[in-house]
């Protein structure tokens, strides 16, 4: 998301600025052992600033009295690392604001004179009344403002900014105040390379930073390196530390002579900086700079209270929306129609113009958005990254080699991700806003190409640069919104899946239970059947010379109805076992089979006329055993039907029809209504009276159940009392691989 | 003599009984016919155990096998006689009133030596049974008696 040209060397960063080696000349340093406080490291002004006798290299000075109290009050605090300690000690006739750190390379004391006697009560007045003021600021840019002029009044700088860093740590200078004699930097926007990482580093270390000339000389440390650790010592905590000669060219470039900045921080991050410039230079006395420090914590702490204010403002809206819209997906078809169904609620929990939720390959929409084939490519890119949570940005050109052709309505996106196995994505949209940012110099001329090394811009005169192919940022809040959304999203595809489970599982069992039933059918229904057979016919044989006419047409009679209850049984079996059964694929000869039919039918003709037409028939490609009984049941049918037929003729004939093979069976029969052609092939259709014709009604069904298995198809063709073609088809082995 | 050993007709429904003895009866087949009601005894009798400890050591010329039993079914019967090493030799005939194709599937598997589905109809039924005695109790070369 950087939206700074960068220099493509980012020297400063590597400037030693911890390590700097030396001081600024308005005060003096000593480094001391914390046992027995002998002097270690001293700055070399510290003798004519303190006095010979304090700093003699080597001597404790815990023998000079002025300093007891200090000591005693050293040895009191037992400074832990990063802890402060400030003391006024009156030094032959001067008072000196003593502030000592504890570091590893020793006590570090920094001496600065002070003379500001009583100060310290005229700028608690003054900021008591800013505090006070604080709280009736309603946002950020009032209270900001407000700080800039106090900061002013404190310590008499010509000109006071308030400088807030982006998330790319670009800077924009949002407040100022000033008397005109610096020029106005206000909107003005600085590279992040003017404060490189380790410099903001340290301002958040240190919260205020004196450079009273940026002309002054740097005064070294004596010895150079620590005697503790032979390490230069690190100054990052000192006020007096000296800063680099780039910050000093820096200064000059941009007409200052002196220079302080408090640090703004809201919740751990460096969210800005009050900076504070002046022509000439200015000394401002560590009185003043404490309430200026003061001020910046006050600062940060509003600002804080702001941003969580507003954002949680913002998160309610948002969540508002969230769950609006989550009600209504667990009541849709699914949750990506959901979606589409409520456009005001899915757009607005980001702020969106557009979005888009990419699942399986499906896109829908609402809103400004791409072409669907783009949004499906944006997909697999995201895909590629592994995300784990929301992905925002509002230059996706500069990230994506199609965001360019897409900028005008997504230059900004926000997405993320709901499956870790698919592509699948919600991916908000927002068009590019083209705006013009104004630079505190042109910042792509930060590097001196001949000697390759860094210089600041010796301009910063305003600097405007259009900006296209970005979006309006997202804001920390949207994003949130975003990842919150997605969490609700998939645990709600989540259910939907289990829910899937549950069904399929059900389904197997009921399946199962199923099975269970007609296989408990299929020995303990059929039995009795047989058994009637068996016994009337028993009966049958043992009184048939005594049994009257009558008596001997019942016992027929029990003996059909057992007949074709058990054949009932059987047909209704093999029909449900159909389903079921596995296939046994090869060659079929089909020219053998219609033979074999047309000889089983010849056998029990009964006396009647038959012509058999047999065609020459091409080999099919299926389970043999099925297909004999659908084309078996297909004759049979023909043979039934045309029973008051003299003679019946009945044609078998089959051809290769390219994709698969078709098999017909035409008879002269009685025919049917085409109006009825729906019915035949169902379970129990009868489209003639069982007395005229015989049968289960469960034939025909059982030939479609065989032929739809096989990928085939069957359809029948007639006229009442004119004769019907039955035909079937086999789809031909996609791999020519027959056995 | 060949051909008269008895017949072991394992089944546990009554009718069926009944009317397997008919028709066998209607076949001229003189075997003795010994009737197990259920996987225990027909696996008591096979291996001359419990109430048939002490019977004629002769193997039985043919098992006609009922698939449903109870305590034991036809299946397991079916896959203890196969699996021992002196009794695997007997004929095991299938009875049964399942078209099951994973009862057929599994009783080949087991070794099964024939698998009859009962028709409905009871002359094929009969006509079933005089086969199968015909086959396994007359025509068929006999299982060696046990040597002692």
């Amino acid at each position: 998301m950087s939206s700074a040209p960068q220099p493509s060397l980012d020297l400063c960063a590597q400037e030693p600025i911890r390590i700097p080696g030396g001081i600024q000349p308005h005060g003096a340093l000593l480094f001391l052992d914390e046992v027995d406080f002998r002097v270690l490291q001293q700055s070399a002004n510290a003798a004519s600033i303190l006095g010979g006798s304090l700093t003699e290299k080597g001597m404790p000075i815990s023998e000079d009295e002025r300093l007891t109290p200090l000591l005693g009050a050293l040895r009191d605090a037992r400074l832990q690392p990063s802890e402060t300690l400030q003391k006024r000690v009156l030094l032959s006739d001067a008072w000196f604001q003593v502030t000592a750190h504890s570091t590893l390379q020793g006590l570090m004391l920094e001496f600065e004179p002070d003379s500001s006697l009583g100060g310290g009560e005229l700028f608690y007045t003054r900021l008591r009344r800013f505090v006070d003021a604080a709280e009736e600021y309603d946002s950020i840019l009032s209270l900001t403002e407000a700080a800039a002029r106090e900061v002013r009044e404190l310590t008499g700088f010509n000109r006071v900014m308030i400088y807030r860093f982006d998330a790319d740590w670009t800077g924009t200078v949002i407040a100022e105040d000033g008397d005109g004699t610096l020029p106005s930097y206000l909107d003005l926007r600085f590279p992040a390379t003017d404060i490189p990482a380790q410099a903001r580093e340290l301002y958040r270390l240190n919260r205020i930073r004196l450079i009273p000339s940026a002309t002054y000389e740097p005064v070294p440390l004596i010895p150079a390196v620590s005697p503790k650790d032979g390490q230069p010592s690190d100054l990052s905590l000192a006020a007096l530390r000296s800063v680099s000669p780039i910050h000093l060219e820096y200064m000059r470039n941009m007409g200052t002579g002196a220079s302080m900045s408090i640090s703004l921080i809201v919740e751990g991050r460096l969210w800005g900086l009050i900076s504070c410039h002046n022509e000439a230079p200015l000394y401002v006395p560590p009185a003043g700079r404490n309430a200026a420090e003061f001020l910046g914590r006050i600062v940060s702490q509003q600002i804080a209270s702001q941003e969580r204010g507003r954002e949680s403002v913002q998160r309610l809206g948002f969540k508002r929306l969230e769950t609006e819209l989550v009600a209504h997906l667990s009541r849709a078809p699914s949750f990506q129609q959901g979606l589409v169904e409520r456009p005001r609620q899915w757009l607005g929990m980001t702020n969106a113009d557009g979005a888009a939720v990419v699942t399986e390959g499906m896109v829908l929409t609402t809103g400004a958005v791409p072409d669907t084939s783009v949004i499906k490519q944006l997909a697999d890119w995201l895909h590629a990254k592994e995300l784990d949570g929301p992905f925002a940005t509002d230059h996706l050109a500069a990230e994506w080699h199609g965001g360019a052709t897409i900028s005008a309505v997504a230059s900004g996106i926000l997405a993320v991700p709901i499956s870790r196995i698919h592509p699948s994505f919600i991916i908000w949209f927002r068009p590019e806003v083209v705006r013009t940012v104004r630079w505190g110099g042109n910042p792509h001329k930060a590097v001196d190409d001949k000697s390759m090394r860094i210089h600041p811009r010796k301009s910063f005169e305003t600097w405007k640069e259009q900006v296209k192919q970005r979006s309006e940022p997202w804001r920390l809040s949207e994003i949130h919104s975003a990842g919150d959304f997605r969490n609700a999203v998939v645990n709600f595809v989540l259910k939907r899946a289990e829910e899937r489970a549950e069904l399929t599982s059900e389904l197997e069992r009921s399946n199962k239970e199923l099975e269970s039933f007609s296989y408990s059918i299929s020995h303990d229904l059929r039995a009795p059947f047989r058994h009637i057979l068996g016994y009337a016919q028993l009966l049958g044989e043992e009184e048939g010379e005594q049994l009257k006419s009558i008596s001997r047409h019942y016992l027929e009679g029990i003996s059909n109805a057992a007949l074709s209850a058990g054949q009932l049984v059987d047909d209704l079996l093999r029909f449900s076992q159909l389903g079921r059964a596995s296939l046994n694929l090869s060659r079929i000869d089909m020219q053998k089979i219609a033979e074999e039919i047309r000889l089983s039918f010849e056998d029990g003709d009964q006396g009647r006329n038959f012509v058999w037409k047999i065609g020459t028939l091409p080999d099919g490609y299926g389970d043999a055993a099925l297909v004999r009984q659908a084309f078996y049941n297909l004759a049979d049918n023909a043979v039934k039907y045309t029973r008051d037929r003299d003679p019946a003729v009945i044609e078998i004939s089959g051809e290769d029809a390219g994709e698969e093979m078709i098999y017909s069976v035409r008879d002269n029969g009685v025919g049917f209504d085409m109006a009825y052609s729906g019915k035949l092939f169902q379970v129990f259709q009868r489209l003639h009276h069982v007395e005229d014709y015989e049968g289960t009604g469960i034939g025909l069904a059982l030939s479609k159940r065989i032929i739809d298995r096989h990928g085939g198809s069957i359809t029948a063709e007639g006229q009442l009392d004119r004769g019907a073609t039955f035909s079937f088809s086999l789809p031909k082995p996609r791999k020519v691989r027959v056995q | 003599m060949i051909g008269m050993r008895p017949i072991l007709l394992v089944e546990d429904n009554a009718a069926d009984i009944e009317l397997t003895m008919a028709a066998l009866k209607r076949s001229n087949i003189a075997n003795e016919i010994v009737v197990a009601r259920d996987g225990v005894q027909a696996l008591d009798y096979i291996f001359s155990e419990g109430a048939y400890a002490d019977r004629d050591p002769e193997p039985p010329a043919v098992v006609l096998l009922d698939l449903k039993l109870p305590k034991v079914n036809g299946l397991e019967v079916l896959e203890k006689v196969k699996a021992h090493p002196e009794h695997r030799s007997i004929p095991i005939v299938m009875l049964t009133s399942s078209r099951e194709e994973t009862d057929v599937l599994q009783s080949y598997q087991s070794g099964v030596n024939s698998f009859v589905v009962k028709p409905v109809e009871f002359n094929a039924f009969f006509q079933a049974i005089r086969d199968l005695g015909m086959v396994w109790a007359v025509l068929n070369e006999p299982v060696p008696a046990k040597r002692p």
